[in-house]
């Protein structure tokens, strides 16, 4: 007993220990080859059901894993004095705000110098401070965090923005007018380059451009109208909304959603990958509203729906073709792309064409989406057909249409969310193999192998339905992607 | 290409294997006073790439958590691999039992 207690009166060493490191790769090659049955003790990293706490604890994935040469210590490696450690009032107290400065005087000579500068810099078109940097700062700082509303999506006329006098960038949100320059002007294609560059670091994997014209017109939605007006305008209220009759372009992104998540249960899949790529489409489409804005470009739209015929409109930009399961196919995302973000503006673009990549093509000779459809609603004809007679569709492509009612039904009405559509699309892989560029390039040259490659995707066992007791919540938090964006497609 | 990553040790490992497989093999066959003809080098070079086809793969498809679609590319190209140094080493053999 005293024996006992003397070890347990012990004082702890101080904890040096280090951390053994598996990066992210070589976890999932790991976990694949515990997958594959080979021993490799790699499968004791992801088992799941713990018995009680202690256990998780003591697992290896309970650990922050950590560089092998960075150590955990009990005490930060910058002194603290914990006796007159004092609690910090609040971010008003902080130097943003005019009201902390004894001075306040001496806070609006800085402000005004800013916006000297600013304004200067702009006007002499200095590199990497003029108005098109700015439209880009505006957009990723606070393209969405400071516009004013509640909504998640920018209003029909673009982000609805608000200054923030008190904030540390005083020129926030302003317009060319107010830097006393004129709107950005480059040529269509110099515009396109700008918007693309602008897109990738915004959140568009790839962007692509369709001119408003009679037959593309078609593809916005029947209640938009146009008017010989300078600027659109919506009035909700009457369900109207309003564009400009002048030229306009629709500017496609391309949103991807997670492969990583969407490999999952259907429920997570749907919840974490699809969906999730929404609500990142709307904070895009705000940042490019306001990113457009302060080039002097108008923008219109921005909800994820606001537009038109998000598919119409991905395959006339070129971002992907009309799959059999009436969703875009793009030939690097495959179907794993959630969603074309329409956005309407009056920036002169230089159009992008569509594309074949032998991807309708090869949905003739491939069905795996609607045999793998839980609830039936793929068509499985052999050839598309002039459809949508459905008051839930619009005719004028001729497509695979799918049961409607029978997706709806199943997708909403109790059964897991589903978007197996997507997950079991032989175009959805990890761009990891070298081995599925080889088979897109075949898809696209020799259609005449499409059938045997369908029958080695089944072979290879993609698609097939992901083991349900392993899900994110048994890896490591460090093994997962951020965002749950896979590394191999960014 | 991401400097910071790891993946240029793997280029380089690769490249020191493949040109050290290259020197051991030119001082073997010099060794053992052989030549090999044209199509005996077209064939090997060709099994050395869709060997190194076979490892990318393989690896990777562990990586896309696709473990059968790696033991099922094993079988595909590791099976023409082993075809194909057969018939190398058949042919090489042949010539030289014929030289003795």
């Amino acid at each position: 007993m005293e024996k006992e207690k003397q070890v347990m009166e012990k004082p702890k060493p101080e904890k040096t220990q280090y951390h053994s490191t598996v990066n992210r790769r070589g976890f999932m090659k790991m976990l694949g080859f515990g997958a594959g049955a080979v021993g490799l003790g790699a499968t004791n990293l992801h088992a799941s059901g713990f018995k009680d706490l202690d256990e998780m604890k003591s697992s290896p994935l309970a650990e922050r894993k950590l560089p092998f040469w960075v150590k955990e210590v009990d005490e930060p490696t910058v002194k603290i004095d914990w006796d007159n450690m004092e609690r910090f009032h609040g971010p008003e107290n902080t130097l943003f705000n005019p009201a902390s400065w004894e001075n306040q005087k001496d806070y609006f000579d800085i402000y005004n110098r800013n916006i000297a500068s600013t304004k200067k810099n702009v006007q002499d078109n200095v590199p990497g401070l003029s108005l098109r940097d700015r439209a880009l700062a505006d957009a990723n700082c606070w393209g969405w965090g400071g516009r004013s509303g509640a909504d998640l999506a920018a209003p029909w006329t673009g982000a609805d923005v608000k200054a923030n006098p008190q904030w540390e960038h005083p020129t926030m949100f302003y317009t060319p007018e107010q830097y006393g320059v004129p709107k950005y002007e480059g040529t269509p294609e110099e515009n396109s380059k700008m918007l693309r560059t602008a897109g990738r670091i915004m959140g568009a994997a790839d962007m692509g451009f369709v001119k408003l014209d009679e037959r593309t017109k078609k593809l916005l939605w029947g209640k938009i109208q146009f008017e010989n007006v300078e600027k659109g305008y919506a009035d909700k209220s009457k369900n109207k909304f309003v564009l400009p009759d002048k030229d306009l372009w629709a500017v496609c992104s391309v949103i991807p959603q997670s492969l990583w998540m969407q490999q999952y249960t259907e429920r997570m899949s749907w919840a974490s990958s699809n969906t999730m790529s929404y609500s990142r489409a709307n904070i895009y489409a705000n940042r490019l509203s306001v990113f457009l804005r302060g080039l002097g470009y108008q923008s219109y739209g921005g909800d994820t729906e606001s537009v038109g015929r998000l598919v119409g409109f991905g395959v006339m930009s070129g971002m992907g073709e009309y799959g059999r399961a009436g969703i875009l196919v793009s030939p690097q995302y495959g179907t794993n792309i959630r969603t074309v973000m329409v956005m309407i503006t009056d920036l002169p673009l230089a159009v992008t064409k569509p594309i074949d990549a032998g991807i309708t093509k090869f949905c003739r000779a491939c069905k795996k989406c609607g045999e793998m459809c839980p609830s039936g609603a793929i068509s499985m004809e052999d050839e598309p057909f002039w459809g949508g007679e459905a008051a839930c569709q619009a005719k004028g492509i001729k497509g695979w249409y799918m049961d409607s009612k029978k997706c709806y039904s199943y997708m909403l009405g109790g059964e897991p969310d589903c978007s197996r559509c997507q997950s079991v699309c032989p175009f959805s892989k990890f761009d990891e193999a070298v081995m599925h560029d080889l088979i897109r390039m075949s898809i696209a040259k020799a259609p005449a192998l499409n059938g045997l490659i369908r029958k080695m995707d089944d072979v290879f066992g993609y698609g097939k339905e992901p083991d349900l007791s392993k899900t994110p919540w048994d890896l490591d938090p460090m093994d997962i992607p951020l965002f749950g964006l896979d590394e191999s497609r960014s | 290409m991401r400097l910071a990553s790891w993946n240029w040790f793997w280029y380089v490992l690769i490249g020191f294997v493949m040109g050290g497989g290259l020197v051991y093999l030119q001082v073997k066959l010099k060794e053992m006073d052989l030549k090999l003809i044209w199509y005996e080098w077209t064939l090997t070079i060709v099994g050395v790439l869709l060997f190194m086809f076979l490892g990318q793969t393989f690896v990777a498809s562990f990586g896309e958590f696709e473990p059968r679609a790696a033991w099922m590319s094993l079988l595909f190209m590791g099976l023409p691999i082993v075809l194909i140094g057969a018939v190398v080493y058949r042919s090489v053999q042949k010539r030289t039992r014929q030289k003795v």
